[in-house]
């Protein structure tokens, strides 16, 4: 036997590995003759590595293995006990006809060889068994297995992918067709019947009945654009066009399609897409119809500002030019009254002209304030990076040097950049800081801080001092004009009051928000926000000039 | 008309009256006041024509005033080659900072805020002597 090994590897049946791939690949080999089965199954490993080798030793035993595995390929003999090779395959191909079975014969077993035919046995191999021919037979049953297989798979792939494409198609509501150009045929996908309001298939389509879809306005555009195509062998990009179902029921659809050429440069196909984008159109019509109204209230909110603007503008104009004129004249008649009537004899006269001073002064400082404040409303602001530490740090340290016996513990966060017009933002965090540091005068050691959260509503700046504070329930005057929620003579006061509302105002002018928390004694807490890039400008295009 | 005179632009009485006394405090010249714009572009205009415009020593000038504004007036003044070398100081209660320039350009001696006093007088007048 070993010498058959030897022979048969001299003699290079195992040529090498095959060129496909057979694992898997099951083969079941029955034999009587144990050396016979030993060795042919031995010989059938080493050549075929990959192939899987089931050996029985009659036709009972072979049909089992065969109903437990179903192999690829039986090798059977014919001549068994139990049950032969015949009465087995006859079996193995009542339950399976595709079976391949493959019978190993002796030229004495001839009359069974006209059974195996008939059953169905598709070759056989003479005993004593020739390797080489063995090896030929099971490699051209292997490669049909494997071809088979191999087409079984792509079959099944393209199954897949069909499916895939219609599922995708009725998904997106993408139908696709395909026209014949030299017979004129179509052919719809299910989704472009199912777009056009029928079920798929449901008639037999032509090119006129695919233009007799869309509606009589847009059809000659339809026409026009696949003429052109074909012509200029150019794609049919993106036309809209309507199109009315068989319920009477319009839908947009966008069509696209390509030329494609025979062999010779002439068009012969063309296949196309259409889109039903109904709903999408609808909506895009629908966010134009928002956008027009949502304009229409902004050119009419920002006309309502410009009035307003407007009415302030005059009306401090009114202030500063027609208000002061009067106020100008009583001080006029005071200094006249001082000069003339000084010494007379009734001491009421004198003080009451130096009081009446003081009123006077009082109310143009008044006007003046309230110029400053409406200024913050109407003035045109520069838009740039401003680095709020910075600013702050300056601030902090004009006010350290103005009072250097004081001990304040500043502490500035660092790289505080926003976009805003530096002048007032300067002159906002003046009036916060200036609060907090005028604020924080009765204490011993104070500690005012400049800082920013990030929450959810974006940046929140703020400055907190330990000062003074204030009861939560003036809070809602805190940013009010000419009010203060200080006695007389708490603190040093300049009679107006507006520092807030300037802060207010500045803070409104940069889109943002301001709000405070205090307590008495325990310091308080000025927040604000500003908008990530306010629009530079004023409201007002030319003021009036005075 | 035929004695040196100072002429205050100003409509409102009570603002003729106040600056009248603190004029008079300090110059001996006759006070003509003239209580609208219009009435004193024609008045200086027609000095201006007879040459009497001479004996206007200082002209005292209110912006805001009926029919013609106290900046139209100054502009009349220094468009005539007879007026325009004459003096005007600017009397006005108004902080605008626009007017101000504008006259500034227009070559006034000063601008003073009401109500004006002696000593702002003199060092406005101080200036036009030097």
């Amino acid at each position: 036997m070993a010498g058959d090994m030897e022979e048969a590897t001299a003699k290079g049946w195992n040529t090498g590995p095959l060129s496909y791939d057979i694992s898997g690949a099951t083969l079941l080999y029955v034999e009587d003759e144990a050396d016979a089965r030993n060795m042919v199954s031995r010989m059938l490993a080493m050549n075929y590595p990959k192939l899987k080798i089931f050996a029985a030793e009659n036709g009972a035993v072979g049909l089992d293995l065969y109903r437990e595995h179903t192999p690829d390929i039986v090798v059977t003999d014919i001549n068994m006990p139990v049950m032969d090779g015949i009465r087995m395959s006859r079996e193995i191909k009542s339950t399976n006809p595709e079976a391949c079975i493959i019978a190993v014969t002796a030229h004495s077993d001839t009359s069974y060889l006209l059974n195996a035919i008939e059953i169905g046995v598709h070759h056989y191999v003479l005993k004593p068994i020739n390797y080489e021919e063995l090896f030929a037979v099971i490699d051209k049953i292997l490669e049909q297995i494997v071809l088979k297989r191999l087409v079984g798979e792509v079959n099944q792939r393209i199954v897949e992918s069909q499916m895939q494409l219609a599922m995708a198609q009725r998904i997106a509501h993408l139908g696709s067709w395909q026209w014949d150009l030299s017979d004129g045929s179509m052919n719809w996908s299910d989704e472009m019947y199912r777009i056009c309001g029928f079920e798929p298939g449901a008639f037999e389509v032509t090119y006129q009945s695919f233009l007799d879809r869309f509606l009589e306005q847009d059809r000659e555009t339809v026409k026009t654009a696949i003429k052109e195509s074909i012509e200029n062998r150019q794609p049919v990009g993106a036309v809209f066009c309507r199109i009315e179902r068989s319920d009477g029921c319009q839908r947009i659809l966008r069509l696209e399609a390509e030329v494609l050429l025979d062999g010779t440069g002439i068009p012969s196909l063309m296949i196309g897409t259409s889109h039903d984008v109904t709903e999408l159109k609808e909506a895009e019509e629908r966010i134009r119809l928002l956008t027009d109204e949502l304009e229409r209230r902004v050119i009419q909110r920002t006309s309502l500002l410009q009035a307003s603007l407007r009415e302030l503008e005059s009306f401090s104009y009114v202030v500063s030019h027609d208000l002061r004129a009067p106020v100008a004249r009583i001080e006029g008649f005071c200094q006249a009254l001082l000069e003339e009537c000084g010494d007379c004899p009734n001491p009421g006269c004198r003080q009451y002209a130096e009081r009446t001073e003081r009123v006077v002064k009082q109310i143009k400082h008044i006007i003046d304030a309230f110029n400053n404040l409406s200024h913050y409303a109407r003035c045109r602001l520069v838009i740039e990076d401003v680095d709020l530490s910075l600013v702050a740090g300056g601030i902090a340290a004009t006010f350290s040097q103005s009072e250097p016996e004081r001990r304040v513990e500043f502490s500035i966060a660092p790289g505080l950049v926003v976009r805003g017009d530096r002048r007032l933002l300067q002159i906002a965090l003046e009036h916060l800081l200036g609060n907090a540091w005028k604020f924080t005068s009765k204490k011993e050691s104070s500690r005012i801080e400049f800082g920013r959260h990030d929450q959810e509503e974006g940046m929140v700046f703020f400055i907190r001092d330990n000062g003074a504070g204030f009861n939560m329930k003036y809070v809602d005057k805190l940013f009010k004009p000419f009010q203060t929620i200080h006695s007389p003579g708490e603190y040093t006061w300049d009679g107006t009051a507006i520092g807030l509302a300037t802060v207010h105002s500045i803070i409104l002018r940069h889109g943002g928000r301001i709000w405070a928390e205090g307590e008495v004694d325990r310091g308080a807490t000025f927040y604000f926000t500003l908008e990530p890039n306010p629009e530079g400008g004023s409201f007002i295009e030319d003021p009036p000039t005075g | 008309m035929a004695e040196p005179c100072i002429l205050l632009i100003e409509d409102n009485a009570d603002d003729a009256f106040l600056a009248s006394r603190i004029i008079r405090k300090i110059r001996a010249e006759k006070i003509v006041v003239v209580r609208d714009g219009e009435e004193a572009t024609d008045l200086l205009l027609s000095m201006a024509e007879d040459g009497s415009c001479q004996l206007i020593t200082l002209v005292f000038l209110d912006l805001k005033l009926p029919k013609m504004n106290g900046l139209d007036v100054l502009q009349a003044i220094r468009n005539n080659p007879k007026l325009q070398a004459l003096p005007v100081l600017v009397l006005t209660s108004s902080d605008n900072d626009a007017d101000q320039e504008r006259c500034r350009g227009l070559g006034v001696i000063d601008y003073l805020f009401k109500p004006m006093t002696v000593d702002r007088l003199e060092r406005a007048l101080d200036k036009l002597k030097s």
